[in-house]
């Protein structure tokens, strides 16, 4: 492992494993069922020469979070995996207590695999339930049980996993307010170390998006939705877990760093397919297609097929839009003192006005100079950001007139 | 009084049909028949030369062109078509269209028979005194029935049918029957050409080049370039500028017109409003000791308030209807506040589809965004103090304790339907407190009912109601009548306690509830969700007689984070904005210029 020194920037890391062991109904990321292991190896490769050329370039980075998110990271053949987690801690100086998360879906690991990834240094996992309910597993064409979740759950905690992550899902098709609760219920007797509990969108060119005529009659309203989530959010803080993010849960310690820079507006490099960078004052990402990825970076010396998607350094004004839309995902909010550090500007005078009819109708709160978004206010925050956020804070997206 | 040799060769005359019944494609095939106009040069129609015409395959504005026919004989015809709206909202100008001609052919479609407008035209052209040419057409077509076609015209309308060429326009058979037709039949135009000028408006249109060119037909005198002349009921006074005909392809200067011709004049005149379809032109030195007769000023029957969807496009629109009203007489405009809506404009048009008309052409010509108001009549009320006033605008209706009485205007409503329909249609008038007056067979199949209806129960989705409850069969002809004493009540409705003034509502008072909880239905499923739960009432005066409430927002949110996809959620976002920013504020509610439309579009039954 690398020394870790002081002048060094931190950094996050994100590599995008797109493969699954099949396609669920809501999902729209980027993944694509297991075909041939050929090509699993190849996008590896790819991936490590991907990584390779940044080297140079984040010389004086000292990553202090990975990710290895998906797709399904744990379905490809174990050895892949390590392969690319040896690379990693290669061609990166990661810092001493780095948190370096895996994704990995249930009855997708086994014992010895898990133990490996441990020793090789990986010391969080997010495992997807969605729901303690087989019935709704079903709905969402997730191809385990809960019982298969136990399993895998229990193995992790054997191979000396102390920060587990579990993904929870509401407005599945047939959920109740009772069925959720349950679930909860069932998830904190379990208890790992940190919840994420996801809103089910309809995204276009889901299996739900294509059937949703037949699924719709099914899906929870959108009061039921609301009633589900102010209800969740109090069960969890009975139970220890204090919500920081619109959707994440922590028992005391275990926030989760990596989605943190996100929401920090920290620094992060992603590689593989569709995956997005904050790096160097842009924000960039790379093509969705494979073929093209995997060609492209093994032609990266000759640089003739461009991998980059979207490229675009962030504005200064920009920049103070972002800042907020991210901050207010936070409980700990917008501090207006840490804010005019940042940016020279005072949140009051900018913002100040806008935010008083939120504040006074239980949305927001303020208290010491620090903004903060209600979980009410949170459930509504992309009415609440469209009002406060002027145009400019969208920077070059904005066309209107 | 003998005709001349040249008024011998002359033939005016229109063609009046039902709609889709191929009246514009019977006149491009006799245009084409006569080697006016090649094949190729008839890829468009003619007569129709705005788009949107020809896309709703109608005629709005009348047209008129001079065909030079030379018969097998060697005789050479001066054949004048004029064409005419075949709608109902354009009733007056049809007429006037009819007054410049002698004859008219009546087409009928072999597979449909009389419509309700086949008839209404009918009558009309009866009423000018015409020669009425009955033309068989779409016999090409397998469920063609000429015979009984003909049958129809002998019983319904009354004129022999034996005789009446039977065609298709669309292939081009026999189409020289027609022309044979209108040559034999159409009696040649009569007049004196040292009379008293007296020249017929029948239509007018602005030209950038020219100012106003105005479509004339020669009663009586001559007409040449350089005169000094003057419209009977204007009054105003112009010098021609230039006088000729119109080809297929444009104006022909003949620097003359006399008796029985007709042709087009231009005097540098600039507002179409000048040259009234219906008035008389005379000349100054002796003119005519009276106008002709039937002029009337066009009066607007249907008023409704456009809005720029976006507010700072309000001189745009202004701009643009003041370009529609160049060519448009009968359309009219003034300058209206709403709270609601902000600055606009109330309209008045000739009827519904005349609206309908002025608002795709400014979407499309212009390119405007606008929320359209429902369409209204105009009320006449004698308040208590004695005085008569005119209501255009729902919104100045005055408080009942003011009003000594109301009247409303009622139509003369005739339907022609397939007999199998009746019964719904008969519910459909009755519902919309129709006065039930005769009912006709046309033939076994087929009936005509005679309806008077109030005008206000017209505009609002009739015509939608009666085609869904006919499967489109049935077809509709109207008329004013005239005011009568009413039962009429205001109805308002408000938003989280403020009024929303765009959407108030005249209403026979039977129907207010119906109405009412109809609307606040509507409002209450197009009303996004705001901050607070918004009550939805509809009063009268200030009796509250339905309510619905929106519930407050609960559910706005992106719960995933995207691995660091901020860009997405930003666009998000931003597109929320941009949305927003479109928004109304009606009082403390926030409502979208697509919600406000949905709730005024007239668009299902009761």
């Amino acid at each position: 492992m690398q020394l870790y020194s002081n002048e060094q920037k931190r950094l996050g890391l994100y590599f995008h494993i797109p493969f699954c062991l099949s396609k669920c109904a809501y999902c729209d990321f980027n993944s694509a069922p297991v075909s041939n292991p050929e090509i699993i190896s190849r996008y590896i490769s790819a991936l490590i020469a991907h990584m390779e050329s940044y080297r140079a370039g984040a010389a004086s980075y000292a990553p202090d979070t990975v990710f290895i998110g998906g797709g399904t990271p744990t379905c490809i053949p174990p050895e892949e995996l390590f392969r690319l987690i040896r690379a990693i801690k290669k061609n990166f100086r990661l810092t001493k207590n780095v948190e370096f998360s895996i994704e990995a879906n249930p009855a997708t690991v086994t014992y010895p695999t898990l133990l490996r990834l441990h020793r090789l240094g990986v010391n969080r996992l997010s495992m997807g339930l969605q729901s303690a309910h087989d019935i709704e597993l079903k709905a969402l064409s997730r191809r385990h049980t809960r019982k298969d979740f136990e399993q895998s759950f229990r193995m992790a905690r054997d191979a000396k996993f102390d920060n587990i992550n579990v993904d929870l899902m509401f407005g599945i098709p047939h959920q109740t307010y009772q069925s959720l609760m349950h679930t909860l219920s069932y998830l904190t007797r379990v208890a790992p170390d940190h919840i994420s509990l996801y809103d089910l969108k309809i995204e276009p060119g889901t299996a739900f998006h294509r059937n949703y005529s037949e699924i719709a009659p099914y899906l929870p309203d959108e009061d039921t939705e609301a009633d589900m989530y102010f209800g969740a959010v109090e069960y969890l803080r009975n139970a220890g877990y204090l919500q920081y993010e619109i959707s994440n849960f922590a028992k005391r310690g275990h926030m989760c760093a990596h989605n943190l820079k996100y929401w920090n507006c920290d620094e992060y490099l992603g590689f593989g397919v569709s995956a997005h960078s904050y790096f160097n004052g842009s924000r960039f990402s790379f093509t969705s297609d494979i073929g093209r990825y995997m060609q492209g970076v093994e032609g990266i010396r000759e640089n003739r097929i461009t991998i980059t998607d979207e490229n675009e350094a962030v504005e200064e004004r920009e920049r103070i839009g972002e800042y907020i839309m991210l901050r207010l995902r936070l409980c700990a909010g917008i501090d207006s003192r840490e804010f005019s550090r940042r940016f020279g500007l005072d949140f009051d005078t900018l913002y100040g006005d806008k935010c008083v009819r939120y504040i006074q109708n239980g949305f927001m709160t303020f208290h010491n100079g620090v903004y903060a978004l209600t979980p009410a206010g949170m459930f509504i925050s992309n009415y609440i950001l469209s009002d406060i956020l002027e145009f400019e804070d969208f920077g070059r997206y904005y066309f209107g007139g | 009084m003998s005709l001349t040799e040249k008024q011998k060769h002359i033939r005016n005359f229109s063609i009046i049909a039902h709609i889709d019944h191929g009246k514009s494609t019977l006149a491009d095939r006799i245009l084409e028949f006569s080697n006016t106009v090649s094949e190729r040069e008839m890829e468009d129609r003619l007569l129709d030369n705005m788009d949107l015409e020809r896309e709703r395959g109608i005629t709005i504005k009348a047209r008129a062109v001079r065909i030079d026919y030379t018969d097998e004989n060697g005789e050479q015809y001066a054949l004048n078509m004029i064409d005419t709206p075949g709608h109902v909202d354009f009733n007056y100008e049809v007429s006037r269209s009819l007054n410049a001609c002698e004859g008219a052919l009546l087409v009928v479609d072999a597979t449909q028979g009389i419509e309700a407008q086949t008839l209404a035209n009918a009558y009309l052209a009866v009423d000018a005194n015409l020669e009425i040419v009955p033309v068989i057409n779409k016999i090409d077509l397998p469920s063609a029935m000429p015979d009984r076609c003909k049958q129809e015209i002998e019983d319904v309308i009354g004129i022999p049918a034996d005789m009446a060429p039977v065609v298709s326009a669309k292939t081009g058979l026999n189409i020289k029957d027609v022309i044979d037709a209108i040559i034999r039949d159409v009696p040649a135009p009569e007049g004196d050409a040292d009379a008293p000028l007296q020249c017929l408006i029948f239509d007018s249109v602005y030209n950038s080049y020219l100012g106003v060119v105005v479509y004339i037909r020669v009663m009586e005198g001559t007409l040449s370039v350089g005169d000094k002349i003057k419209l009977m009921h204007t009054g105003a006074e112009f010098d021609v500028v230039e006088v000729g005909v119109m080809d297929p392809f444009g104006l022909r200067s003949t620097g003359t017109l006399s008796a029985g011709e007709v042709g087009y004049f231009t005097a540098s005149i600039k507002n179409v409003a000048d040259t009234r379809v219906g008035d008389t032109v005379t000349k100054v030195e002796e003119p005519a000791d009276e106008p002709l007769p039937g002029f009337k000023k066009v009066q607007s029957m249907v008023y409704a308030g456009i809005y720029p969807a976006d507010g700072a496009r309000y001189n745009e629109t202004k701009d643009a209807l003041e370009k529609l009203q160049l060519n448009d007489a009968a359309f009219t405009f003034e300058p209206e506040t709403s709270i609601a809506l902000g600055f606009g404009f109330r309209c008045g048009f000739l009827g519904l589809l005349h609206m309908e008309i002025i608002e795709e052409r400014l979407e499309r010509e212009f390119n405007l965004d606008l929320i359209t108001t429902a369409p209204s009549v105009i009320y006449e009320i004698t308040k208590r103090n004695g005085e008569l006033i005119r209501i255009d605008n729902p919104t100045n209706y005055p408080p009942p304790d003011e009003i000594e009485t109301a009247a409303e205007p009622i139509v003369a409503a005739s339907v022609i339907t397939p007999t199998e329909y009746v019964g719904g249609i008969m519910d459909l008038c009755q519902d919309r407190r129709g006065v039930f007056i005769d009912m006709k067979y046309i033939d076994t199949e087929r009936v005509e009912l005679h309806y008077k209806l109030p005008l206000n129960e017209i505009i609002y989705d009739f015509f939608d109601a009666l085609k869904s409850r006919s499967r489109g069969y049935a077809s509709l002809d109207y008329e004013l009548e005239g005011y009568e004493a009413s039962d009429l009540v205001k109805l308002d409705f408000l938003l989280n306690g403020d009024m929303v003034d765009a959407l108030t509502f005249i209403v026979h008072s039977e129907k207010a509830y119906g109405r009412a909880r109809k609307i606040a239905e509507k409002l209450k499923d197009n009303i996004p969700r705001q901050l607070f739960e918004v009550p939805i009432q509809a009063a009268i005066g200030s009796k509250i007689i339905a309510r619905e409430t929106v519930k407050a927002l609960r559910k706005d949110v992106l719960a995933k984070c995207y691995g660091g996809d901020i860009t997405r959620k930003k666009k998000l976002l931003e597109k929320q904005k941009e949305g927003k920013k479109k928004m109304r504020q009606l009082g403390s509610v926030q409502v979208s210029p697509e919600a406000f439309m949905a709730v005024l579009k007239l668009d299902d039954e009761d």
